[in-house]
């Protein structure tokens, strides 16, 4: 689910239509907070791709959360 | 003079957002009595590697009728708030479009659009600026934020781009008939997501946090059809995921 760089940071390998997955990790993580109302994708209030840490890219979004 | 005022990157990962920004500016022109304002939009620009922003690249526009003799304080005014209150690390942009200036609007839409599709620069952007005399201020960092600014204007010119910032408020209803949703202040037409037209008949079912989007200059809130055994409503609000495009 997740790419680790060389700096340490962390891509999401499923993309941005990976719904479920998303909102599995984001579950599963203590550094989540919801992002501002006009950021929010996700119908899961409690997704990654809801998250003010997570750093949108062409192909999915890399989080900024401490790991 | 109707004015729109776009601002851009001005927020980091800890500090307010872009939109909460945008009202602030709009409720402090309103209480000043310079100004009344419409809604904030939020335009989606290119996310690409050259280009820097905080998480998601997105600028937040609002129109504003202004007061004869307004437009100078409305601007200081901005400037000053932007200075205050930009987030550290961010590259804030203001710019402030007097519509009378715009022409037919082709050139700022087509910047907007371009900002969709396209590394932009702050040359072009101050060139297309100057050009039309609008407003443009950078206000910390590398002062980017100027490109999504402009764009947002032009976005928001354009009338089909863009969500409604917040979420509508029914007071804890949530089946509504389409007459009932086109009394909302905030709603201007109800669709279905894919088409078509909606009975007058129609009742809907309130999702979470249901928004409007910027479609052919109104309001509109998009609605998908509905067939859930035990349910009154033939047709709910769409849901968020769908309008990400917008």
């Amino acid at each position: 689910m997740w790419q680790v760089a060389w700096n340490g940071t962390r891509e999401f390998t499923l993309g941005k239509e990976s719904w479920g997955a998303a909102a599995s990790a984001a579950l599963e993580c203590q550094s989540f907070a919801e992002d501002v109302e006009e950021e929010l994708v996700a119908e899961d209030e409690r997704s990654c791709y809801n998250c003010r840490y997570r750093r949108w890219n062409p192909a999915s979004f890399t989080c900024l959360a401490a790991p | 003079m109707k004015v729109l005022i776009s601002i851009d990157d001005t927020d980091n990962l800890e500090s307010r957002g872009t939109g909460e920004i945008a009202s602030l500016i709009a409720e402090a022109l309103e209480a000043n009595g310079w100004a009344k304002t419409g809604i904030v939009t939020r335009h989606q620009l290119l996310v690409h590697p050259d280009i820097p922003y905080t998480s998601h690249n997105s600028a937040m526009c609002f129109p504003a009728d202004l007061q004869e003799g307004a437009l100078e304080p409305v601007i200081a005014f901005t400037c000053g708030f932007l200075d205050h209150e930009c987030a550290a690390g961010s590259d804030p942009g203001l710019c402030v479009a007097p519509l009378e200036r715009l022409g037919d609007g082709a050139e700022l839409i087509d910047f907007g659009q371009k900002a969709k599709r396209q590394v932009l620069t702050t040359r072009n952007a101050y060139e297309l600026g100057g050009r039309l005399g609008l407003h443009l201020s950078e206000h910390g960092g590398t002062g980017q934020g100027i490109i999504g600014a402009l764009a947002g204007a032009g976005l928001r010119l354009s009338g089909n781009d863009g969500r409604m910032k917040g979420a509508l408020d029914f007071s804890g209803r949530n089946l509504l008939r389409l007459e009932e949703l086109l009394d909302h202040p905030h709603i201007d037409a109800v669709r279905p997501f894919d088409g078509g037209e909606l009975s007058p008949d129609a009742l809907v079912e309130i999702g979470e946090k249901p928004k409007t989007v910027l479609r052919h200059g109104l309001s509109v809130l998009f609605v998908s059809p509905l067939s859930r055994d035990g349910s009154e409503a033939n047709w709910q609000t769409t849901h968020r995921k769908q309008l990400r495009g917008y």
